[in-house]
């Protein structure tokens, strides 16, 4: 049921109540990941100075203090060790079933990804997911009064031989 | 000046449940049976207040919610008025913190207080707020800021390990709110049988709800003074800090420390150094309150507490060990399985627990207990936070 909400909030973006990321440049200096996802890449950061890969990627390396850093490539597969699927209590936000799993990724991370495009009861450990990308809602700007919409995307992982709708 | 040695000597909680009350308003209900507790001491001898409270912004629009708690309560802190946030062991923090406080000689009399109004008027935003409670950016919009779903896992990770049952995880809940049954201030007062649990709804496979504590409104606080001071104001025994540690070796769930999602090392990490400060063993706790936000959590805590051998926590649990006449009985008051979980309150109340044992006047009490212990995990099992606690400095 449709309730009056607070008026005063009416056409307004509380972005204190986003879900995803401010991820528009103007707030983020890790955005680049995200236009990398947008071209279907899962990246992070690599300093040059020590070669540390953390993830998430960062704006300075926390091993070397360098902030000389690139973006390189993660895998975008990985195997599925645990997952977990929950039916009833699922936040706003998210559909039922909504499922989670520590993925493999084989270069020595495990992953814990929501798990899309999958039905209840499909999933099996050992099966192979591949990274997905999907828009989500556009972020507000406002400047001197004149509000842009900034595009967003954001990932999940999903069963290898799924449709991608 | 000499070191001071730091007591524990008061305790309170309001009522937790799903309450009709603000967050001040319980403050000063748990600030109330404090100051009952400790008659000699007036509100003008309490010169340090920390209030921790992980969702007071979020949920009841309020933050620096400290000076408003201290207005409130009547009382006028001169040495440190702060706000402090652990999520699960803020509370805990609060206590290792004014320790270090009272110590110093920085401060000499401090209230930690905490709690939450967790319930909203509508349910969706008890829920979505949820998501704030872990990394946000990367693990919160995947979300899994709702615990069970991970916590589901690491029950499954136990169980193909180590041949943990079902029934053991159930024998948790059994015990804990049987523990729970006879304290007036928990969110439940109702013990249950094997077969209601076996019976209860699945919330993740394989934890049901008697697996999970639940949401819960409350608040606690206690206060603590160094020994001199305690000794002017009490007859009581005196309940001394001995120990304290805080581990946090990652935030996201890609960066856990451990070998597995049943291996703890961050909770090992933070035990060894609160046992070696404590200056005691596993072997030496007495009464123990360990963070159970599942059943699982219980099991595994008692394995990396090394009250057990590792994988031997279900065994445990099931023959009684962590029961009245086992070898350490464990969350005495109901636990967060029966007390429930209003995060910044939940350390301070299991500190209120300890003080009422090693005093030797707890509801359901352990006879003799000299060494009490307590342990939080915060968030999506980010953090472990412990206490040592003894009738010796």
């Amino acid at each position: 049921m449709p309730v009056p909400g607070i008026p005063i909030l009416e056409g307004k973006y509380p972005s204190t109540m986003d879900l995803y990321p401010l991820e528009a440049k103007e707030f983020n200096r890790v955005h680049q990941f995200y236009e990398n996802l947008r071209q279907k890449r899962f990246t992070t950061t690599k300093c040059k100075k020590c070669g540390h890969v953390p993830f998430p990627p960062r704006v300075v390396c926390p091993e070397c203090n360098s902030e000389d850093l690139e973006w390189v490539d993660l895998p975008t597969r990985g195997k599925v060790l645990r997952f977990t699927e929950e039916v009833a209590g699922v936040p706003l936000g998210f559909d039922s079933p909504l499922i989670h799993a520590l993925i493999d990724l084989g270069d020595g991370r495990k992953f814990v990804s929501r798990i899309i495009n999958c039905k209840e009861g499909e999933l099996k450990e050992g099966d192979e997911v591949q990274l997905a990308v999907f828009d989500v809602p556009p972020m507000i700007i406002e400047k001197k009064g004149v509000m842009t919409e900034a595009e967003r995307v954001f990932f999940a992982f999903e069963p290898s031989k799924a449709e991608v709708k | 000046m000499p070191e001071r040695n730091v007591c524990i000597i008061a305790g309170g909680m309001s009522k937790w449940g799903v309450r009709e009350a603000s967050i001040i308003d319980m403050a000063q209900e748990a600030a109330k049976e404090c100051f009952d507790d400790i008659p000699a001491l007036k509100r003008k001898d309490i010169d340090g207040l920390l209030f921790a409270s992980s969702y007071c912004g979020r949920r009841s629009f309020q933050v620096n919610i400290a000076p408003v708690v201290a207005e409130r309560i009547g009382i006028k802190p001169t040495s440190m008025c702060t706000r402090v946030d652990t999520l699960c062991a803020g509370g805990s923090s609060g206590i290792i913190l004014a320790t270090g406080l009272i110590k110093s000689g920085i401060a000499d009399v401090v209230m930690i207080a905490g709690g939450e109004k967790l319930y909203t008027p509508q349910r969706w935003e008890t829920y979505y707020s949820e998501l704030a409670s872990i990394d946000h950016d990367w693990d919160g919009a995947q979300g899994m800021g709702l615990p069970p779903p991970y916590f589901s896992m690491t029950a499954q990770e136990h169980m193909k390990r180590y041949g943990t049952t079902k029934e053991q995880l159930w024998a948790v809940s059994v015990k804990n709110r049987r523990n729970g049954s006879t304290n007036p201030k928990g969110h439940f007062q109702k013990a249950v049988t094997i077969e209601e649990v076996m019976a209860s709804r699945v919330i993740v496979p394989p934890l049901s709800l008697y697996d999970c504590c639940p949401i819960t409104d409350g608040c606690a606080a206690v206060i603590l003074t160094y020994a001199e001071k305690a000794r002017e104001l009490t007859d009581r025994p005196l309940v001394y800090i001995r120990g304290s540690a805080q581990a946090a070796l990652h935030s996201m769930s890609i960066n856990w420390p451990g070998e597995h999602l049943a291996d703890w090392l961050h909770m090992r990490t933070a035990a060894k150094r609160a046992y070696e400060m404590g200056r005691v063993g596993p072997e030496d706790i007495d009464v123990a309150m360990t963070h159970d936000c599942f059943t699982i959590s219980e099991i595994v805590e008692m394995e990396e507490l090394g009250f057990c051998k590792k994988g031997e926590g279900g065994p445990f649990v099931e023959s009684g060990q962590s029961d009245f006449g086992g070898k350490v009985p464990v969350n005495t008051d109901g636990g967060l399985l029966s007390c429930g979980h209003p995060f910044g309150a939940t350390g301070i109340r299991q500190a209120r627990e300890i003080l009422q044992q090693l005093q030797g006047r707890a509801i359901r009490q352990v006879e003799g207990a000299e060494i009490g212990l307590t342990h939080n995990l915060s968030g999506l099992n980010v953090e472990h936070t412990i206490l040592i606690y003894g009738r010796e400095p």
